[in-house]
């Protein structure tokens, strides 16, 4: 029997150390991962409260194929964004303003000065003053949360595309779009900022 | 390739996972236009920063008092069961 097979066999017998042991290895993450989603501490708690209670009740249900992880990754998404459902940040049209637009040809519309604004060399003091870390999170905070998900996901947490997919319950493809969206709609809020100030 | 074509492809592109016969194309629009190099480097950049500032902001772990209640509402879940 695998680790994760035995922890939940534990807990299935009502051992109480499988406590123990599922909350050091997964309470910090799972904490996390809600709490990026939420972006909320109260929200974030009563997450990992669900998220340890749907374990309880469905660890018959684990099949030991995936990694006990990948299952909590999964159910730990599916409550976060549960939570947040209905609520103003998960209306994905909102992307669309940071979104690049182009001309019938496919070339690039806008003015050509702000096309060719390049602040990736800007200094690392100024890319990480206070200013600019604030625009950097409210851009993050504004995204609808199943992209900021899958962007704490892919870039935060270092899954694959195909973890991430898992975690969130869509297609790979699907999880390439939206993670390219939200990197291309903070880079736009990155870039008003930046030109804006030089 | 145009610039549409490329924006699209600039998350595999940093995967190195776009098809050879499409790379080439990719590398020629890339080399000849201004927009584009920008749009890649200021890209890379805020996959960069967004993940450091994430990683900077997400709190470390669940904080240990919210860790006790969830400990003693486990338990007390765990004996509830048992009886």
């Amino acid at each position: 029997m695998s680790d994760d097979a035995d922890l939940l066999a534990r807990l299935a017998s009502g051992d109480a150390s499988a406590i123990e042991a599922l909350m050091q290895g997964y309470a910090d993450k799972v904490y996390r991962l809600a709490y990026g989603v939420t972006r909320n501490e109260a929200d974030a708690q009563e997450v990992v409260q669900d998220v340890f209670v749907t374990v309880f009740r469905k660890h018959a249900s684990f099949e030991g194929r995936a990694a006990l992880s990948s299952w909590m990754y999964r159910i730990t998404m599916n409550a976060a964004l549960n939570k947040r459902r209905g609520m103003r940040h998960d209306v994905e049209t909102s992307l669309e303003a940071d979104l690049p637009t182009y001309l019938a040809d496919g070339h690039r519309a806008g003015d050509r000065a702000y096309l060719l604004a390049d602040w990736s060399g800007t200094p690392e003091a100024e890319l990480l003053s206070r200013e600019s870390r604030a625009v950097l999170t409210r851009a993050i905070d504004g995204l609808p949360d199943r992209y900021r998900a899958v962007l704490i996901l892919r870039d935060v947490e270092g899954l694959s595309n195909e973890e991430v997919a898992a975690a969130v319950g869509d297609t790979v493809a699907s999880v390439k779009s939206r993670l390219h969206r939200a990197r291309m709609a903070v880079r736009e809020r990155l870039t008003r900022h930046f030109h804006g100030a030089s | 390739m145009n610039c549409k074509d490329v924006i699209a492809l600039l998350a595999d592109y940093l995967e190195m996972t776009v098809a050879p016969e499409t790379l080439l194309s990719l590398e020629e629009h890339l080399a000849e236009c201004g927009p584009c190099q920008a749009y890649l480097r200021t890209y890379r950049r805020t996959r960069e920063l967004a993940a450091a500032s994430e990683r900077a902001a997400l709190p470390s772990g669940m904080p240990a008092e919210m860790k006790a209640h969830l400990r003693a509402f486990l338990l007390a879940r765990l004996l509830a069961e048992e009886s």
